[in-house]
């Protein structure tokens, strides 16, 4: 477990490295620099940047046509106006046209807190899902953040990564290597298991070793890679288990839930699926983290009671 | 260099020869059309095809071709005429326009119609991509030009003038955006439903250089155009045009819109078109 970073700021460094090798990327903006912590690029390529200022729709169209123009261009502003405001420029310029954009929702889910809703993204990748083409991830940690942020640059075609807005510390072994489409396995146990999207792994896996002390072996998968998803692995996995949770801070219905659900049924696996995540029918209230997650039952703490309550212990 | 780079007199005749292609295609289309905004858009289109436009069929890969954006993309009938025309694809596909499996689906779709450079339909998409297109091209110091056609009443979508903010603080003097002022949409009359005039003071209050034509007049089409300066603005063409141009029963009739002809006005209209 190494030193907390910001995702933000992972991001920017994958975007330096990519430039000094030569790929010829152009982040477009919309006066969310300081939301992307992109200074450090800025001060190194001064002039290279696009700021659109507060305009989403002609932020991810001018990133569309960027990429026609042959750059690699990578949008960088708040997720809750990049999926919300610019929806059909994300469908249409990026999506349907297939466009070498890369777009990330920075500060997703409930990061912003007392922000309030306007400010959350609860419905990214219920959204993202609904479009065909687009890879969609959720990194969980910073390793898995660099690893993905370098894999979207020389991947040709559209992504969308949600990046949490929290620092976070690192979760996984040092020789980690991300593949598209991998479920990761943080945790075996084989009482319960865990899958966790983006920054809730770390309450996924703090609960797991909660449950330890209570004589609970439970298995933990990280989801951080939403689509490619290897669908047929996680069925695999979900077969070994009675009692199966998703863990998200996003809406219950068309993220981390529902694609473990379309598995379970697809595959007919007898395991019963608690989703868990903003409720359907609720937004997420607007708090620091630790209420937020408290409030919606996503914290260790509620994940073990919930967990120990299904094992009837 | 454009391949054609036609006479007046010879884009002309090429602006009648794909009204006619437009009335046929219109009318053996299973899913109706938007025959009037197909018509109004024709000396714009011609051209730019066989004139303006640095690009030809065979240059559709070169990095340095200019780039052409129907941002109306409803007119796609149009705009699949000329681009059969100018040999982009077979004139054999035009009957195939709004069938199933056709290579020439209801609005453009540049996997499937050689010579589309963006997918279109849902409006007010063309001009920030252009915008891009026209930010990187002077990244790049690629030379080349980015051309837009808008409808009016497309304008009342609000990615338009994020566009042109952002083109007028990039000084993109690569961009030309055109109008084609056709003063209809679906509904009706723009100016009763939402209009947009003064128009060139409002492109102007944003920061472009603004001209206006008669976009039905190839000669001041073809004058206007190649009058533009760089000169570190964005340019604006305001095509002043009639929906349904060139078919006297059709001009400035709101039912053209979508309306596609039939029977007798297939007859009539290509009879009107013989004299021209």
């Amino acid at each position: 477990m190494g030193n907390s970073e910001h995702l933000a700021s992972v991001m920017v460094e994958r975007f330096i490295s990519a430039v000094e090798r030569g790929v010829d990327v152009v982040p477009v903006v919309s006066d969310s620099t300081s939301t992307a912590k992109i200074g450090p690029f800025e001060d190194k390529y001064p002039g290279r940047l696009v700021n659109v200022g507060i305009a989403e729709q002609v932020l991810v169209g001018t990133a569309a046509g960027l990429a026609l123009g042959g750059k690699v261009a990578v949008t960088c502003n708040a997720a809750p106006f990049l999926v919300s405001r610019a929806n059909e420029q994300v469908k249409v310029d990026v999506c349907y046209n297939n466009t070498n954009v890369k777009l990330f929702g920075l500060n997703a889910g409930a990061s912003y807190g007392p922000l309030a809703s306007t400010h959350h993204s609860i419905d990214d990748i219920s959204v993202m899902r609904g479009f065909g083409n687009i890879e969609i991830y959720a990194p969980g940690s910073p390793e898995q953040c660099r690893q993905i942020t370098d894999y979207a640059i020389e991947k040709e075609g559209p992504v969308y990564i949600r990046l949490d807005g929290k620092a976070l510390p690192e979760l996984f072994a040092e020789d980690y290597v991300f593949e598209p489409g991998k479920i990761d396995v943080l945790k075996t146990g084989r009482d319960i298991l865990f899958i966790a999207m983006g920054s809730t792994l770390h309450e996924a896996v703090d609960a797991a070793n909660q449950l330890e002390g209570h004589g609970v072996a439970a298995g933990v998968l990280g989801l951080s890679s939403i689509r490619p998803c290897d669908t047929d692995k996680l069925a695999e996995y979900l077969s070994a288990y009675c009692q199966v949770f998703t863990v998200e801070e996003h809406n219950v219905n068309g993220g981390a839930g529902s694609l473990v659900s379309e598995v379970i049924a697809e595959n007919a696996i007898a395991s019963q699926l608690t989703r868990l995540g903003i409720a359907d029918g609720e937004y997420a209230i607007a708090a620091d983290r630790v209420s937020m997650r408290h409030h919606h039952q996503l914290d260790a703490a509620s994940l073990v009671n919930k967990a120990l309550k299904k094992l009837s212990r | 260099m454009n391949p054609y780079n036609l006479s007046i007199e010879d884009l002309e005749q090429r602006a009648n020869n794909i009204r006619k292609k437009i009335i046929v295609l219109n009318s053996q289309s299973p899913a109706g059309g938007h025959t009037g905004a197909d018509l109004s858009q024709v000396e714009i289109l011609t051209a730019l095809y066989f004139r303006i436009l640095n690009c030809s069929p065979e240059r559709l890969q070169h990095s340095d071709r200019d780039i052409y954006i129907q941002s109306k993309g409803h007119a796609a009938g149009g705009y699949y005429c000329v681009l059969a025309e100018a040999g982009y694809f077979p004139e054999d596909w035009l009957p195939t326009y709004q069938h199933p499996d056709s290579k020439l689906p209801g609005h453009p779709v540049k996997q499937k119609t050689p010579g589309v450079e963006l997918n279109t339909g849902a409006l007010g998409h063309g001009l920030p991509v252009a915008v891009g297109l026209a930010i990187a091209a002077k990244k790049n110091n690629n030379p080349r030009k980015i051309y837009a056609l808008t409808g009016d009443g497309e304008l009342a979508e609000g990615s338009n003038w994020e566009a042109a903010l952002v083109a007028a603080h990039y000084g993109l003097d690569n961009l030309v955006i055109i109008n084609d002022k056709n003063r209809l949409q679906l509904a009706g009359y723009t100016k009763d439903i939402l209009s947009t005039d003064p128009l060139s003071e409002k492109w102007r209050a944003f920061g472009m250089d603004v001209c206006e034509c008669d976009g039905n007049s190839m000669a001041d089409v073809v004058q206007t155009i190649e009058g533009l300066k760089a000169n570190k603005k964005p340019n604006v063409v305001i095509a002043n045009t009639t929906k349904g141009a060139g078919i006297s029963f059709m001009a400035d009739r709101p039912e053209w819109h979508h309306r596609v002809p039939k029977g007798d006005e297939i007859s009539l209209a290509l009879e009107e078109l013989s004299h021209g």
